[in-house]
């Protein structure tokens, strides 16, 4: 922050940071206004006695006071919840699986340095273009939430993992294909051009410059990217996508809350086994 | 040498590794033409067809106007107290203000556990939970939001802090500033831009869950998606996408620009 004003334009006098917190106070403003009065939430009413009363009961159902032979106890349903756990890891990876290799395939054009050709000392007069069409797929698909892409995907596929891996990897296809062209605009340049300058190929910059230096951040994004899918999972199945949240979801229909508890022991076990195996293997990559 | 040659090795048997796990995985699901719908084919292709002509009827874009006010509404809530849990928590779990060895430790392990069961269940689920137990009302999807969000920028902004270089630090202990005085002038000054960008981040994906919330009945553009879909009325669905896609592209454009302003 430089005192010198006389230097800038009037315009920034104001300041963007000054004006964006002031943008923020009024959205927080603006928003907590029609929480209250538009939609009508009232704060007080949520705890009344009635619903002190039924959320009580809920909890009491969770941990399976005064049910007979609560599901966390019985060992079929564990074998049940334990292989649906394994499913739904399964639909993870594959998701993952189908969100990188959509992301390798169009990453190298989605870079701007390889856009405007400072990356390969060549430029073509489609590379600009194929760059915003790239780049404008990647928002799309990023913008649009997993559930809504599982909502949709499930008009076309039979209920089961593959649609819910599908909709979890075209989320994360615009994800890892943003963070993952920043890391190749990020690169170091130079031994790139040292390749192009004594005549390597195209496909041979690729394999021998680009593809060694961007692989363990690759892999590094890619494994995050999996621990936040492992969270999803459970949601993409509320829609039908199977694995533990489909089961979830029957269970909260027929008001079997024992199972619930079940169900939500297995994921968050599920999801802390997934942060340690990925934690360990981000090591290994770097 | 060898040594270099074994760490090569190493990366090229993770990445071996991932690949494998990933073909393997791929078995699990029995290929065949019955794993689409009877009409499956034709539905996608109604939906792309739709894609290119979004319904934009004065009474569409109206209803998607006011979902997305809602969806922006309940995400600004939801964050405006996950910051505040955020702020609180995250200084408890970065064991600045705790004295002694044992304290700081028990802070930081206990907050930094909380902190993680907080953020390990997803928001839908969290949301699901509170309208079983409290019934329908926005106070659901917010405090879902609230909690999920708030362990998430609980823990990343006690690493922030705990990241904070040490020299400025030592200069304001060394003129005799409390362990509190540390944190305001010290810690959050230093820490400030990166935590700011890093809520700005978080709140492009809070409008995301809170666009879901609908799922377990509340209102705001999920909910508009879902009558849509019900309906098979895809161009309705991308209209109200499309409302989803500016809003999310809105706050991106926004974060950017702060974030250069930040760091000039």
């Amino acid at each position: 922050m430089t005192q010198n004003h006389t230097k800038r334009p009037p315009i920034r006098q104001f300041g963007f940071v000054k004006f964006s917190f002031f943008l923020s106070l009024g959205l927080i403003l603006f928003s907590w206004v029609f929480v209250i009065k538009v939609d009508g939430a009232d704060l007080f009413a949520l705890f009344s006695e009635k619903n002190l009363h039924s959320a009580i009961g809920f909890l009491k159902n969770m941990f399976g006071v005064g049910v007979e032979n609560p599901a966390f106890t019985d060992a079929e349903s564990w074998q049940n919840a334990l292989y649906l756990t394994f499913k739904t890891l399964e639909m993870s990876i594959m998701a993952i699986g189908f969100a990188a290799i959509g992301m390798l395939f169009t990453v190298v054009p989605a870079a701007r340095n390889a856009a405007d050709g400072s990356l390969t000392l060549s430029r073509n007069w489609y590379g600009r273009l194929v760059f915003l069409i790239v780049r404008g797929i990647y928002v799309f698909t990023r913008a649009i939430p997993e559930l809504i892409w599982a909502m949709m995907i499930i008009f076309i596929f039979q209920p089961g993992i593959l649609p819910g891996a599908i909709a979890l990897a075209l989320h994360n296809f615009g994800i890892l294909g943003k963070l993952c062209a920043e890391v190749i605009e990020d690169l170091d340049t130079r031994p790139i051009r040292g390749l192009a300058s004594s005549g390597a190929s195209k496909a041979q910059m690729l394999i021998y410059g680009v593809i060694p230096t961007v692989l363990p951040r690759f892999i590094t994004y890619i494994l995050y990217r999996w621990e936040v899918i492992i969270r999803t999972t459970i949601v993409v199945g509320f829609v039908g996508a199977g694995g533990l949240g489909r089961q979830f979801k029957l269970s909260m229909s027929f008001f079997h809350y024992t199972e619930i508890t079940l169900f939500l022991i297995c994921y968050i076990g599920l999801v802390v086994v997934a942060d340690l195996v990925s934690a360990g293997l981000r090591k290994g990559a770097e | 040498m060898m040594r270099k040659l074994l760490y090569f090795h190493k990366k090229n048997v993770l990445t071996l590794f991932l690949v494998l796990v990933f073909i393997l995985s791929l078995f699990s699901v029995n290929w065949g033409p019955e794993l689409l719908h009877a009409g499956g084919l034709n539905a996608l292709q109604e939906m792309v067809a739709a894609l290119f002509h979004p319904d934009l009827s004065p009474y569409i874009l109206q209803l998607a106007l006011i979902a997305s006010v809602r969806t922006l509404a309940y995400a600004v809530t939801g964050m405006s107290i996950a910051v505040l849990i955020a702020l609180i928590f995250g200084v408890l779990a970065s064991g600045l203000l705790s004295s002694g060895r044992w304290n700081r430790l028990l802070s930081m392990s206990g907050f930094r556990g909380l902190l993680g069961f907080m953020r390990a269940i997803h928001e839908l689920v969290w949301a699901w939970l509170f309208v079983v137990a409290f019934g329908l009302t926005p106070y659901a999807a917010i405090f879902a939001i609230a909690i999920h969000y708030g362990g998430i920028l609980g823990r990343i902004f006690a690493d922030m802090l705990n990241d904070v270089p040490p020299e400025p630090i030592q200069a304001l202990k060394a003129s005799g500033a409390s362990r509190f005085q540390l944190l305001l002038y010290g810690y959050f000054p230093a820490a400030a831009a990166d935590i700011l960008s890093y809520v700005m981040y978080r709140f492009e994906c809070a409008i995301r869950s809170s666009a879901i919330m609908s799922f377990v009945g509340l209102g705001g553009l999920g909910y508009q998606i879902h009558l849509s879909l019900t309906d098979l009325k895809y161009d309705q669905v991308w209209t109200f996408l499309l409302f989803l896609i500016a809003l999310v592209v809105l706050v991106d454009l926004w974060s950017q620009f702060l974030r250069k302003r930040m760091v000039a």
